[in-house]
């Protein structure tokens, strides 16, 4: 994969963010107005808290600030450790620093605060307002959740800004601006469905219109119709996570209790995981056993309206994967997302071509689809692939277009040849 | 330059024309004259010619202009039952004018319709039954419920004799100047039984070659008419590289069009024919078995099979 979109397509100026001007606007001047402050004099507010949900342009707009009007960004966030000291060590020095050198203007920036707890940061939030009240320079925090209780100390002495989700009518234009930019002609309708998918979050609105539209040329909301199966993933996240370490039925049936995470949309995340998680081969097939038996249920609890069969393909799923591992040593590996569902929206392509193909056999032939990919296409595929003229005589006779023969023929030029000779039109 | 599909090309026109079956023909030979019939049930193997027995019998009945009177629908296509009924309904209310009071509807597949839809299905032949004479088409007879089976004279078709299906294959390599030989001959009939669509399926793909079709021709069709992919998913998973045996399966399902039950069937002849012990081929012939028992209970094809190459996987590894 290349660069994330997020990346190679980030604004530059804080009037190209979106909703710099609506949406968000209201937040960015009092972000720009509380920095101006600092020009005439340290203000009374030394550090700014902006709050608000992922993905909607919090560290953005810190970012692009600093490169704006030349700060230089000293940044820390959550993946880095905070301990007291560290934090004493950077954010003291820093702030200090400035002070005795006098050189170019520095901003600290400080993100991702809510992952500030527990033993390792001890005394982390200490040391930060120990900084803010020895600090000569403008200190940003950055959290999700400013309303913690652990915060209450901090909001006293921050300038609170809140930034929102912003609007769907908002989103899709900026979407579009990089569809333009990528050359892809999307439609109004996909981009709204991505834009309304991802709740707010733009960042997320841009990695699926990658996902979905990277290497195309055309994005119509077919090709984005998988999102709508999507949860967020961190929920799901957390419920795998359970699953696949419970020790007990309970526990690991508990994580499906725990979500309103769909069970359908959950057997796919667990499916396309259990090899990864579960290396050992046995562990890994009673696993696959287990939903494939979970799969069963599932399918004759809606055909047969069973609903009673439910609480046993909940078993299976959950507890009989969980009690599958014997020998696989417990070791993080990431969750990937269900490549089948992608898959379906990426071949779609090829599943048209292959069903128009059917039907032309299928009228001519009398017989089904089905059965014309199975007995009749494999033996088209030899014709096709070992003699062009012959091939060229049944393209004709089934009115076949040139998608439809290079599928036949798996191979470009042979198919360009045949369809010459059969005198397809372009 | 003239090419068809030779499973048209050579399709019988009349009943006159019709290998082998010649009690059957013989009864529908009595429908025409008659100018009457029952709702009819054709069961029977693949290629043993009962969709050509229902077009022949429209032609004898109705003459060339025979599609008027006359509607193929395929159960296994038709999305549900009432995409069926809908259609059944515009065809079927309306009288037919002419010598034949009725029309001839065909339900290819009919077998693969659920229990449910079939009861939907027979409530729809009585309505229609002055208008309209339905001809079922299936493999297995006892997949058509009772009611249905009561209210229809049932055909059976039995997979052609031997020396039919030379004959056969012999006349069309006559009229298409194909130089067939006797193993030719000999391997088409062995590879596909009875069922003379295959063999003239396999007839006329091994004529692409351009060269004499002998055994050697006829088994390199063979061969690649099925897929290779599936040989190669079974030793990823023997060796158990099972992630990427599971995404030759996708590809399997989704770029070839292949459906889960046949996977399931390559797999057990494939099974059957490697070089493991003994006792392994029966494991693995029980799991597949398995496999296909719930894809027809309406399983997912690419989980059970997920399944099935999991079994593979730890047998491989035990081996």
């Amino acid at each position: 994969m290349s660069v994330p979109w997020t990346i190679k397509h980030k604004p530059k100026t804080i009037s190209e963010m979106v909703g710099s001007s609506n949406g968000n606007g209201k937040a960015i001047q009092q972000f720009i107005a509380w920095m101006r402050s600092w020009e005439s004099g340290v203000p009374k507010k030394k550090a700014a808290l902006i709050y608000g949900p992922p993905g909607i342009g919090k560290t953005l707009l810190v970012e692009t600030f600093a490169r704006e009007h030349g700060y230089d960004l000293i940044e820390l966030n959550a993946s880095d450790q905070r301990s007291e000291s560290i934090i004493q060590r950077v954010v003291g020095a820093a702030s200090q620093q400035s002070t005795l050198f006098g050189t170019g203007k520095r901003l600290i920036l400080l993100d991702e605060i809510d992952g500030i707890t527990g033993k390792e940061d001890a005394g982390g939030l200490f040391a930060i307002l120990k900084a803010i009240k020895d600090t000569r320079i403008p200190i940003v925090l950055i959290a999700n959740d400013a309303w913690n209780p652990r915060f209450a100390a901090l909001r006293s002495v921050c300038e609170m800004i809140e930034m929102k989700r912003l609007p769907t009518r908002l989103i899709v234009p900026y979407l579009k601006k990089i569809c333009q930019k990528e050359g892809i002609e999307a439609s109004d309708d996909a981009l709204k469905l991505i834009a309304e998918r991802s709740a707010g979050d733009v960042r997320s609105a841009i990695n699926d219109l990658q996902a979905a539209a990277q290497g195309r040329k055309k994005l119509t909301k077919e090709d984005v119709a998988w999102l709508a199966y999507r949860d967020r993933q961190e929920q799901i996240f957390n419920v795998l996570r359970l699953i696949f370490t419970a020790k007990t039925v309970r526990g690991a049936k508990m994580a499906l209790s725990l979500s309103d995470v769909d069970y359908n949309m959950l057997f796919e995340w667990i499916y396309e995981n259990v090899p990864h998680q579960l290396t050992d081969l046995e562990d890994m097939y009673r696993a696959m056993e287990a939903l494939a038996k979970t799969d069963l249920y599932l399918k004759l609890a809606k055909r047969e309206q069973a609903w009673e069969l439910l609480s046993y393909a909940f078993d299976l799923m959950t507890g009989g994967v969980a009690l599958a591992r014997e020998k696989t040593k417990p070791k993080w590996v990431p969750f990937k997302f269900p490549e089948r569902i992608k898959l379906m929206s990426k071949t779609k392509e090829v599943r048209e071509v292959q069903s128009r193909l059917a039907q032309k056999i299928k009228q001519k032939c009398h017989i089904s689809s089905a059965s014309a990919l199975r007995d009749v296409v494999p033996f088209l595929r030899v014709i096709f692939e070992e003699n062009p003229e012959h091939a060229a005589g049944l393209a004709k006779w089934l009115r076949l277009d040139l998608d439809e023969i290079a599928f036949l023929t798996q191979n470009n030029k042979l198919a360009q040849e045949i369809a010459e000779l059969a005198g397809v039109k372009k | 330059m003239s090419f068809e599909m030779w499973t048209e090309k050579y399709r019988p026109k009349t009943l006159d024309d019709m290998l082998d079956q010649e009690e059957i023909v013989s009864r529908l030979k009595t429908f025409v004259k008659t100018k009457t019939m029952p709702h009819c049930l054709f069961a029977g193997p693949p290629g043993t010619g009962k969709t050509t027995a229902a077009l022949c019998l429209a032609r004898d009945l109705y003459g060339e202009n025979y599609t008027e009177y006359f509607m193929e629908l395929n159960a296994s296509d038709e999305r549900g039952i009432n995409v069926v009924r809908e259609r059944i309904k515009n065809f079927a209310r309306t009288r037919a004018i002419g010598e034949v009071p009725f029309k001839i509807m065909v339900l290819d597949e009919a077998d693969n319709m659920t229990a449910d839809a079939q009861q939907a299905l027979r409530r729809t032949m009585e309505r229609y039954t002055e208008t309209c004479r339905f001809i079922l088409i299936c493999n297995y007879s006892s997949k058509i419920i009772e009611p249905i089976q009561s209210r229809t004279a049932l055909f059976r078709f039995m997979p052609l004799q031997e020396e039919y299906c030379i004959k056969w294959i012999q006349m069309i390599a006559e009229k298409e100047g194909v130089s067939l030989t006797e193993e030719g001959i000999r391997a088409i009939i062995d590879v596909c039984g009875g069922d003379l669509r295959k063999a003239t399926n396999t007839l006329q793909a091994a004529a692409a070659f351009g060269g004499v079709v002998d055994d050697k021709a006829v088994y390199t069709v063979i061969g690649r008419a099925h897929p290779k992919e599936i040989r190669e998913m079974i030793k990823l998973a023997i060796s158990g590289n099972f992630v990427e045996a599971r995404e030759k399966l996708r590809a399997l399902l989704v770029n070839y069009g292949l459906s889960g039950l046949d996977v399931v069937r390559q797999i057990h002849s494939e099974i059957l024919r490697m070089d493991i012990p003994e006792r392994v081929k029966i494991e693995l012939a029980d799991a597949t078995g398995e496999v296909d028992f719930r894809i027809s209970q309406g399983a997912d094809e690419e989980v059970q099979l997920s399944a099935l190459l999991a079994k593979m996987a730890v047998v491989g590894g035990r081996m």
